[in-house]
């Protein structure tokens, strides 16, 4: 099922083209991500996605209905930029948001509670906001986002600023919401975030799809022949070898990347007994690596 | 719909009990009512006391007669001006002149005079006192003196005193006010235009102080980030709207308590203060036009600095930004008190209907004059229809202002966003 197609939008702010005909879709019960540098489009794809600022071209459908305010309330949106009225009481605020996403009040104040409580902040809920921690007021932001029971959540860089229990947290929200059969679209430049999370993604660099697919089939497209090992010794003669095509030093470990046709068995073979191995693995290539590999390809090109 | 009604309700609260509005609902009145009363009270309450002069009288004709002629009796029975005739030589002066300033500075005396022999000649008379200031006391003080030595000349130059008095006696000038269609205006100048004058003043500030603070609210929310949590439910066009509209009804709170004040006072007040309530006299119509151009008003100002707010990074942003608003409210009060001398002019009746001076400067003639009909609701149609364009733009200077951070626009971008889809 087709939550949300976007169908080859563009937005240009003067001459500057932020979003170079962009086109994907999301589907239901899954977490959809976002990725790509700072300054590629991502906020700007999301305010489209959410009717803030209307796209040049293209279209955008949601639920099967072109996308308008009034599908707003099943959307719970968590900006970049996001803030919370400094001097109005927790509860009082969590419930405002609650009726703008067209709750009544009795009904927000009680998904507000409910939250409140399960995130271990219901003794706040009389405070006000400027008095709780930094931690807890981005509880409150979280909790305004889904307090409303939204089908998809669209995030915008969720993970900046957020201390590790938050993250965990929101994580847990995500996996929860997408386990309930909602959908999740996130946008982040970490990449390593994505990875773990994420079942589909899309990438995309000064405006312009890189990539997009199924996580697990881009793995598989651009895995390269790549191990890492430990050992003790001088292995400054592994850079040498013919069969290596890349060579990482880094402290602890080195990643290797082999030349094509050549078996990690094979080259295993030609270091045993020349320096003394702790540890072997054979890895995938990480989003990182592949990002770097395209949008540096594309640039030597 | 319902959006828009769910921020006005927040801003609604979030204003009416805070602090400042409670604190300015009270002292509002009391600053404006203080204006109006504590002079005439001041006035009231100044008890008028008796005068101890001394008077060292060296030509020694002086004295008798400015007892004679300064003879006048207080309210309460007791003489204003008690002389007290110090005798002394001119070697002696020093000493009696140290004595009577230490009975100055003891406030024995009010003061003394020293009169030199030769006082017919011209030569000064010098007054010693604490308070110099005091114009009541040396004009009359001054007027005696010289009309003692005018009448002693005369007497001696042989012409007959009378005859010379009636000559140059001054020609008295009444001020009778007429006023069109209408009966001889009792009513001086104060008393006519310092009602207008409050009203325009009160309507003036009410449109200043509530567009100005549409314009921190929208600033509030753009840097502490809340805007675009808001987006993700309502739209910018609904946000400005619910700001504005909530704003409003607080400031329409705060007339509603005032006038239900005013009425208080006037049914009651007047009674019980023994002061005019002349000032407090206007008809229903006054007071409807009152209303009606506070809230056109305060609607084409507020649209105006929701602008500004969504333009501005910081308050000192908005400040700059807000000086030419503050010029278009500022420019009909100036006007206004010109056009005071002449409010059926046609220099005056064209400003008036100029849609950003029309909300001061036709109620202003409406309290001064009495405009057509068709020139007062042709102000207001012309307001409506320039609020409504002024809406127009600003909804779309609006909608990508918020989301912008950073460095102020220029006014080319602030073009572009108008035009832009």
């Amino acid at each position: 099922m087709t939550v949300l197609n976007v169908n080859n939008i563009s937005k240009s702010y003067g001459k500057f083209i932020a979003v170079d005909k962009v086109s994907f879709t999301v589907d239901g019960g899954c977490i959809y991500g976002i990725l790509g540098p700072n300054g590629a489009g991502k906020t700007t794809t999301i305010r489209m996605i959410m009717n803030i600022l209307l796209p040049d071209t293209g279209s955008i459908t949601l639920f099967d209905q072109a996308m308008s305010d009034k599908l707003k309330s099943r959307i719970g949106y968590l900006p970049e930029e996001r803030g919370l009225y400094a001097k109005m009481k927790v509860l009082d605020m969590l419930v405002f948001l609650g009726e703008l996403h067209g709750m009544n009040a009795g009904k927000a104040k009680g998904a507000a509670l409910k939250w409140m409580s399960e995130l271990e902040i219901a003794d706040w809920a009389e405070k006000k906001i400027e008095d709780l921690s930094k931690g807890m007021q981005q509880k409150i932001q979280f909790i305004g986002t889904v307090m409303h029971d939204p089908d998809l959540l669209i995030l915008d860089e969720p993970f900046s600023g957020l201390d590790p229990i938050n993250t965990q947290l929101l994580k847990d929200i995500m996996v929860r919401q997408r386990s309930e059969g909602k959908s999740i679209m996130f946008s982040t430049h970490m990449m390593e975030a994505a990875e773990k999370l994420c079942d589909e993604i899309l990438l995309i660099n000064k405006g312009q799809k890189v990539l997009d697919g199924k996580m697990v089939d881009i793995k598989n497209r651009y895995s390269t022949n790549a191990i890492q090992i430990e050992f003790d010794g001088d292995g400054q003669f592994i850079k040498d070898l013919p069969q290596v095509a890349g060579f990482d030093n880094y402290s602890n470990y080195v990643d290797i990347r082999l030349k094509d046709g050549i078996a990690p068995n094979d080259f295993l073979k030609l270091i045993v007994g020349r320096v003394n191995i702790r540890r072997f693995q054979a890895t995938e290539s990480s989003l990182n690596d592949i990002f770097i590999e395209i949008v540096g390809g594309e640039k030597n090109a | 719909m319902r959006n828009i009604w769910t921020i006005i309700k927040r801003e609604y609260k979030d204003s009416v009990f805070k602090k400042s509005f409670i604190i300015g609902t009270i002292i509002g009145p009391v600053i404006m009512l203080s204006f109006i009363f504590v002079p005439a009270l001041l006035i009231e309450m100044e008890v008028e006391k008796p005068y101890h002069i001394s008077v060292i009288d060296f030509s020694g004709i002086m004295f008798d007669r400015l007892q004679e002629r300064l003879n006048e009796k207080l309210p309460d029975g007791r003489q204003k001006f008690n002389f007290v005739k110090i005798e002394t030589s001119q070697d002696g002066l020093q000493a009696v002149k140290t004595d009577l300033k230490k009975d100055i500075i003891s406030e024995k005396i009010d003061g003394f005079l020293i009169i030199p022999a030769a006082i017919k000649n011209a030569e000064n008379v010098e007054y010693y006192a604490k308070n110099v200031a005091n114009l009541d006391l040396n004009r009359q003080l001054r007027s005696e003196l010289n009309d003692i030595i005018i009448n002693m000349r005369i007497e001696e130059s042989g012409l007959d005193a009378d005859l010379v008095n009636s000559i140059t006696k001054r020609v008295g000038f009444k001020t009778i006010k007429i006023k069109k269609g209408e009966e001889e205006s009792e009513r001086g100048f104060g008393e006519e235009y310092l009602g207008t004058f409050a009203f325009v003043f009160i309507l003036y500030l009410t449109i200043l102080l509530y567009g100005a603070a549409v314009m921190r609210s929208v600033l509030e929310e753009k840097t502490s980030r809340v805007i675009e949590v808001l987006l993700s439910s309502a739209n910018s066009f609904q946000l400005m709207a619910g700001k504005i509209l909530g704003v409003g009804s607080v400031g329409l709170t705060q007339y509603l308590i005032w006038s239900l004040f005013g009425m208080g006072l006037v049914f009651y007040g007047s009674s019980m203060v023994n002061v005019e309530s002349s000032w407090f006299s206007f008809s229903p119509m006054i007071f409807l036009y009152f209303v009606i151009f506070f809230i056109l008003g305060y609607f084409l100002f507020a649209t105006l600095y929701a602008a500004i707010g969504a333009m501005s990074n910081s308050d000192t942003e908005a400040q700059q930004l807000s000086m030419p608003v503050v010029f278009l409210l500022i420019i009909p009060i100036l006007i206004m008190s010109m056009m005071v001398k002449n409010p059926d002019g046609t220099l005056a009746t064209v400003l008036s209907i100029v849609p950003f001076f029309s909300p001061i400067l036709m109620f202003s003639r409406i309290n001064l004059t009495t405009p057509s009909l068709i020139e007062v609701w042709g102000s207001i149609a012309l307001l409506l229809l320039t609020i409504v364009g002024a809406i127009w733009v600003v909804a779309r200077i609006y909608r990508i202002g918020i989301l912008m951070h950073g460095k102020r626009p220029t006014l080319p971008e602030i073009l572009r966003w108008i035009k832009a889809k």
